[in-house]
């Protein structure tokens, strides 16, 4: 049973996306999946997710809730590159986890990995807190732009070369409410909305 | 010791300096069209076609050439590849293409680049 509108209850958000690649139903059913299987395979090892803010909030929440064990929750943010960021040299954390995370058991939610340049960055970050394990669980990837290899031991789906919004993605931070993902019309970021 | 500043290379397109600036960003050694590959030789086996892609990634052994070209015209590059791949199988290389280009420039709020390489009703 749905617990969200049908995407033309959306209106103007709706009206931007030509065509919705996996409905609200597609994705919760794959969420459900990937918890199951995160709670097979975290038996008795209290894990702790991570994501990193903004985009991942949906799938977490929604993920968290497929969990049955035992499981905590952190979130970190990092400025993405924008052109103040550039000037400043390199990746800094906005918002840091708040808990120690040596000798336990972390896995990294994302909502999409693209060219893994972000990822790569945070697990790396992460992983010189000396967890005990450290496994991805990605709800989207984009295989084919990737640039840098990221092993991802839980995947929702595979998303097609395209600009997709909802569902935690955005398109100049709009679109994350919808809780379906769809492809954006062209008019929406057509130069003369730049 | 005299240390000395890595000379900056000469980047053909801006879009190649903004994505040098994203590499350094996120940390990522990179070099700027290291190698060129033989693709095709004439009858007297001197070297007809060859290919430079953009970038080098050492620490992931990756090559990624960068393309703004419009769709229909990405033809002749995609046939480069191909005969790369054909050629020099173990050479791991990655294509982005203007769309791609694109997203990533929106994505990270550029838009002066994005607009650039706009243009397109297609996705």
């Amino acid at each position: 049973m749905s617990h969200f509108y049908p995407p033309e209850a959306y209106g103007e958000l709706n009206e931007g996306i030509s065509q919705v690649l996996f409905s609200e139903e597609e994705i919760q059913a794959r969420v459900l999946e990937l918890g199951q299987a995160i709670s097979r395979d975290y038996e008795g090892c209290r894990p702790v997710l991570v994501g990193v803010l903004k985009g991942v909030f949906p799938f977490m929440s929604d993920l968290l809730r497929a969990i049955t064990i035992p499981v905590e929750v952190d979130f970190m943010a990092i400025a993405s590159y924008s052109a103040e960021a550039r000037d400043k040299g390199y990746v800094r954390l906005q918002k840091d986890l708040d808990e120690s995370i040596a000798g336990r058991h972390l896995l990294f939610v994302e909502d999409v990995v693209d060219t893994g340049l972000t990822l790569n960055y945070l697990l790396g970050n992460l992983r010189a807190r000396e967890p005990a394990s450290l496994k991805v669980c990605a709800l989207f990837n984009k295989n084919r732009r990737r640039l840098i290899s990221v092993p991802l031991q839980y995947k929702g789906f595979d998303l097609p070369d395209k600009f997709v919004v909802g569902y935690g993605l955005d398109y100049r931070e709009l679109y994350r409410n919808l809780p379906f993902v769809g492809l954006l019309k062209p008019a929406v970021f057509a130069p003369n909305r730049l | 010791m005299i240390e000395t500043q890595p000379v900056k290379p000469q980047f053909v397109h801006p879009i190649e300096e903004e994505f040098a600036r994203i590499l350094d960003y996120y940390g990522i050694r990179w070099e700027y069209e290291p190698k060129t590959f033989p693709l095709e030789w004439d009858e007297n086996g001197e070297v007809a076609v060859a290919f430079s892609p953009d970038f080098y990634l050492p620490d992931e052994d990756r090559y990624v050439e960068l393309t703004t070209v419009r769709p229909k015209l990405v033809t002749i590059k995609n046939r480069k590849i191909r005969r790369m791949n054909e050629l020099y199988p173990e050479v791991n290389i990655t294509l982005l293409k203007r769309s791609d280009l694109r997203d990533m420039m929106i994505k990270y709020g550029m838009d002066e680049h994005a607009a650039d390489i706009m243009g397109t009703e297609a996705q």
